[in-house]
């Protein structure tokens, strides 16, 4: 380790950007040593270069454009369904994503309130460049961390190891461990009808070296394709026809650390395409690169352009549209519903079409963007590319989508890499654990054909991974890596205590029925209506009181009404809904519970990696080649690959132990 | 979904030796409630829940819920091996019975098991327990690679033979319409937003009440399993001299080897089990059925009568070289809607009451057999083993196996559940849980996983992406 001056940021979001002093000390040769080196500076890249410096490593996070840190390419919102929780738990680990979240928030809403426990998830409108200055200052903060601006060529390799960076004008980063996080920059190219222009995003550069390098070190690459609606100038739309799409009344922090949100909260709008605007589509259709052939690249099915929609779905009169801005003081909105790559001129044809656009004025055209990326078969669980050691791949060269996705690889790639350097244990995540572990998982032993986002579907344990316990789950593990303090790790500790007290406190209390069956029905936040209640006098007289805890397992059951019936609540109401869920679902989760404990013992069980050169008797051929494919850490990640049975697994068990024995 | 590992706090059961013909049959139960669970089937002068390690136990194998009646259905001679953990084969508690061999004694005996709550072990699943237990010598680790092969082999063998035929059809069905239903509910939890709505539509939850129907009359309907479990009762009726007794006989004489004799016939009406094709047969011989002033044949006349009430099937013997008789006639009216197969005897002799009854409508199910040259009885077994719901030997399309049966009743436990838990407004993550692990066992039988192809239905049924 290198002993380097920290840089100091202190200019607060908002500040002139550019006056931030870079590391672009020389163009000598050698221009620095730094424990990990990060390419790029985006969501991946600012989490695995925040995870890594904070673990205590000098740190590059080498950028083009030190400015455009963690820059919301498309859509200016953190979160989601499934990604959310996927936040949540980045924060609960001492991610960034939530807390830059809540300091750039100006629209905040928990999707899916009216459904399932499992499936609310937080999301938040974002000011763009208030998330970008945010971030920045974060982390301009974190000793050890330096920005290099400049454009990586290639990775160095000594003794089969990574060990650095070469850049393209012929500075040299040496590392102990780098972690590449390009993004849609890996031989990038965009297509906006029948132009075709290189670059990750429009106006800016393609990474094509550093995809060649990787083909060099013998890594199979494949090419994915996404997409960007077109931006409209604010001032262009006619308001007055769009309805407003509100956030929360009561917006809640991503971030379990927030105690307040600061930005002040603005409105989204809503408008949908018609008949018309379907019609300008078909006309035009020979003129969208996705229809003419000129994509090769698989694009993401659940994110569909609006030629594709219109296609594929030719019943649907209309499609919806949301109107976000992409932040307070910003010209620019986002048109969420219309992702194209059609000619600029069609773009604009079909958006006037669309009731409050019809004057509307294009900043941005919408494009799609095809890119390289590593099939992640070549990866293990911590995201290190398995035949170079030291080399780590996160966020869309690993095939992902999303800026969630991205994050929560960048952390798990940064932790990992400062492991490799400091000689710790991989740090892998299980799918019991995290949709974070989940998503590693999935890349690691499925086949994709597109990119992978992540859906509460994925998690087969989706009960016990919800938003309102990330903290729960994982607060002890990023208190262990070193990544929360202290305070932090009371902070959820005294929670998991509360809540305890208060679910005891509840089983020896008794509510009066009548007093709940009374009260007004309108919780905060449910919008259902309680069932008609059978009249009193029809009901045995010992059951008009009830035991609280009891009342709550009911459907009707809401801890936010137990004061109606005099019992005043003993926490706040995020986690008075926490528990009511807990209650509620107890059976269902602790089924799920028990699967996971079943699970568990598998995922213990390692495989050595010298089984994959041995003889492996009694397995099939076609079970032998995925398994060579796949290389499975686990003897539950062998079992997870589609077409491994559960006895190629006890074979596969065998042989390791037989294999581990033997060395 | 993936797969589902191997979970290792349950108790497993499986027969433990090579199917076909053997002396002894050997079913091995491993797990936490192994004692707990042979003691439901066991009635003996010892109780296996208290016995000490590696002790041998005499007794009877019986349906978990007759253990303790005092006339208890017996299904088998049994001797149960106690081990205890760690000193057995798995390290876990585990219980040996040893029964008849054929493949009848041990799957009855087996079927128990199940019923009194252990799981039916996955091929391999024995030797993976031992082997994680550390239970298995290092040299011996090619050899139990391959034992796991094995049996995984004979497994597949088992379950294509058991699936051939309408089965899988019937089943990949119910997979496909399930998967419809998950992917319906799925895509309102994952994709609030573009399908909305109510967490489960009502076309939903009648969709998987129908595949609920469908899998009860899949198993319901599985007269061929009862059979198989149960045993059935055939009675050989028809007038005197057609030849029954002959039949009797020619049916036994070509089945002597795996015939058991049991005592207790009368002048009257001969009784004796049998195997056909794995069901248990109990087959008995009637007088011949006339008007008689004889007191003793009137007797006679009227325990046939009660062994044609009693019997799961009526094998009504003609004498096919004359002309049909009145009680013939009399039979087929009074005989109507039950099961009955008429065997026209004496062939070699003349086909005159076979034109008869073809100019009945519908005709009868019928055989010509000789029982004196034998010809035709060959036929006459796979009819009988067609009327007792097996379409024909080798191709039965109904659920036979213990391990389907198993499988199948647990899919349907978790369809009730999901459509329950669907009408009474539970958040769809909850229905899909249910549908989802329906599936799963649905998988067990027919070998297919749900993955991938579920986000392919979504987005091929519904817009995504607002």
């Amino acid at each position: 380790m290198e002993g380097r001056e920290h840089l100091m940021y202190t200019a607060s979001p908002g500040a002139p950007l550019l006056s931030l002093p870079v590391d672009a000390a020389a163009a000598a040769t050698r221009a620095g040593a730094f424990d990990v080196v990060v390419i790029g500076a985006g969501h991946a890249g600012c989490e695995a270069a925040h995870a890594a410096a904070r673990l205590g490593l000098s740190t590059a996070l080498l950028t083009v454009k030190v400015d455009d840190t963690a820059k919301m390419s498309c859509n200016p919102a953190i979160g989601g369904i499934a990604k959310g929780q996927m936040v949540r738990e980045l924060d609960a680990l001492g991610g960034l994503m939530g807390r830059i979240t809540d300091r750039a928030g100006i629209q905040f809403k928990m999707l899916n309130r009216g459904r399932g426990p499992a499936v609310w998830s937080p999301r938040a409108q974002c000011d763009k460049a208030a998330y970008s200055a945010a971030m920045l200052h974060a982390l301009a903060l974190v000793p050890g961390l330096h920005f290099v601006s400049g454009v990586a060529q290639r990775v160095r390799m000594q003794h089969g190891r990574a060990a650095g960076v070469e850049l393209s004008d012929g500075r040299l980063l040496e590392a102990g461990a780098v972690v590449i996080t390009p993004g849609t920059f890996l031989n990038g190219l965009i297509h906006i009808g029948e132009r075709r222009l290189e670059g990750g995003r429009i106006g800016e550069h393609a990474a094509r070296a550093l995809s060649d390098c990787l083909a060099e070190l013998g890594l199979e690459r494949g090419r994915l394709k996404t997409g960007t609606p077109p931006r409209l100038l604010q001032r262009s739309i006619d308001w007055d026809a769009v309805t407003p799409a509100p956030g929360d009344r009561v917006p809640q922090p991503f971030s379990h650390w927030t105690e307040r949100l600061e930005l002040e909260q603005v409105l989204c709008w809503a408008t949908r395409t018609n008949e018309r605007t379907h019609e300008v589509i078909r006309t035009h259709l020979h003129r969208s690169p996705l229809y003419s052939g000129q994509i090769q690249g698989a694009g993401p099915r659940y994110c569909p352009s609006l030629e594709d929609k219109v296609v594929k779905f030719p019943e649907r009169t209309a499609h919806h549209i949301f109107l976000e801005p992409e932040g307070r003081v910003s010209p620019e909105i986002y048109v969420n519903g219309v992702s194209t790559s059609m000619p600029e001129e069609v773009q604009l044809e079909f958006l006037r079409t669309i009731v409050g656009l019809e004057q509307c004025e294009m900043l941005r055209p919408g494009y799609a963007v095809e890119y390289d990326f590593v099939l992640p078969h070549q990866l293990d669980a911590t995201l290190q590319v398995r035949a170079v050691p030291g080399l780590f791949l996160a966020g869309q060269i690993c095939g992902t989508s999303g800026y969630e996705e991205a994050a929560a690889q960048g952390f798990v790639a940064g932790v990992n890499a400062a492991h490799g350097v400091l000689g710790r244990a991989p740090f892998v995540l299980r799918r019991d654990q995290a949709y974070m572990g989940v998503l590693v998982d999935d890349l690691v032993t499925r086949e994709h054909r597109e990119p992978y986002r992540m859906f509460t579907s994925a998690a087969e344990h989706r009960l016990l991974l919800r938003a309102d316990n990330a903290d729960e789950r994982l607060a002890e593990t990023g208190h262990e890596l070193g990544l929360l303090s202290r305070e932090q790790v009371e902070q959820v500790r005294g929670k998991v205590a509360a809540m305890a007290a208060e679910e005891k406190r509840l089983a020896r209390v008794r509510v009066s029925l009548a007093r709940l069956e009374w009260a007004p029905a309108c919780a905060p936040g449910s919008d259902g209506v309680p069932e008609q209640a059978a009249p009193l006098a029809d009901r045995p007289r010992e059951s008009r009181t009830v035991c609280a805890l009891d009342w709550l397992s009911r459907p009707e059951g809401a801890y936010a009404r137990l004061v109606d019936a005099g019992v005043e609540p003993g926490l706040s109401t995020a986690w008075g809904d926490s528990l009511e869920v807990r209650v509620k679902y107890r059976g269902y989760i602790e089924r799920q519970q028990k699967t996971a404990a079943a699970a568990r013992s598998l995922e213990v069980v390692a495989l050595p990696v010298a089984l994959w050169d041995a003889t492996l008797n009694g397995l099939s051929a076609e079970a032998l080649e995925k398994l060579r494919r796949w290389r499975p850490a686990t003897a539950a990640q062998a079992a997870r690959i589609a077409g491994i049975s559960p006895s190629d697994v006890a074979i596969l068990l065998v042989h390791a132990r037989r294999c581990g024995r033997g060395r | 979904m993936s797969a589902v590992p191997v979970p290792f706090d349950d108790t497993i059961v499986a027969i433990a030796t090579a199917s076909g013909e053997a002396g002894l049959a050997v079913l091995r139960v491993s797990g936490p409630q192994a004692l707990l669970v042979s003691q439901a089937c066991f009635k003996g002068r010892s109780r296996l829940a208290e016995a000490t390690s590696h002790t041998l136990h005499h007794g009877w194998a019986v349906w978990p819920e007759a253990a303790t009646a005092a006339a208890a259905a017996r299904l088998d001679e049994v001797v149960a091996a106690v081990f205890r953990a760690p000193r057995s084969y798995t390290r876990e508690d585990v219980v040996e019975f040893s029964c008849h061999g054929g493949s009848v004694p041990a799957r009855r005996v087996l079927a128990a098991l199940l019923a009194a709550g252990a799981r039916l072990a996955r091929p391999g699943e024995f030797t993976l327990r031992a082997f994680l237990a550390g239970r298995i010598d290092l040299s011996q680790a090619e050899a139990v690679a391959d034992l796991i092969h094995a049996e995984t082999d004979a497994a597949g063998d088992l379950a294509l033979a058991q699936l051939a035929g309408s089965l899988s059809v019937r089943i990949a069905a119910l997979e496909e319409h399930l998967t419809e239903c998950v992917a319906e509910v799925e895509a309102r939890v994952d994709f609030a937003e573009d399908v909305g709505g109510v967490e489960v539509p009502p076309h939903v939850v009648a969709a998987i009440e129908a595949v609920r129907a469908d899998l009860a009359g899949l198993l319901e309907g599985s007269e061929y399993a009862r059979a198989l479990r149960e045993g059935v009762r055939v009675t050989l009726a028809g007038r005197p001299n057609a030849g029954k007794s002959s039949l009797f006989n020619a049916l036994l004489g070509e089945l002597r080897a795996i015939v058991t004799e049991v005592p207790g016939t009368t002048r009257d009406r001969v009784s004796e089990r049998l195997e056909l094709d794995g069901v248990r047969v109990q087959l008995s011989d009637t007088a011949g059925m006339r008007e008689t002033n004889d007191r003793v044949e009137r007797i006679g006349v009227q325990r046939a009568q009660a062994a044609m009430d009693e019997a799961g099937l009526v094998l009504w013997v003609v004498d096919g070289s004359t002309p049909l008789a009145r009680e013939d006639h009399e039979f087929h009216q009074s005989h109507a809607g039950r099961r009955a197969l008429w065997v026209l005897n004496k062939r070699d002799l003349g086909s005159i009451a076979l034109r008869e009854l073809q100019e009945w409508s519908p005709p009868p199910p019928w055989v010509e057999v000789s029982a004196q040259t034998g010809a035709g009885i060959e036929r006459l077994r796979h009819a009988v083993i067609e009327q007792l719901g097996g379409v024909a030997h080798g191709q039965r399309g109904q659920v036979s196996n213990p391990r389907h049966a198993e499988a199948l009743g647990r899919a349907g436990r978790l369809l009730s559940q999901a459509s329950v838990a669907a009408t009474s407004n539970a958040p769809g993550e909850i229905v899909a849980l249910e549908l989802r692990e329906a599936l799963a066992a649905l998988g067990e039988v027919t070998g297919t996983h749900v993955g991938e192809e579920l986000l392919d239905r979504i987005f091929s049924r519904f817009c995504i992406g607002k």
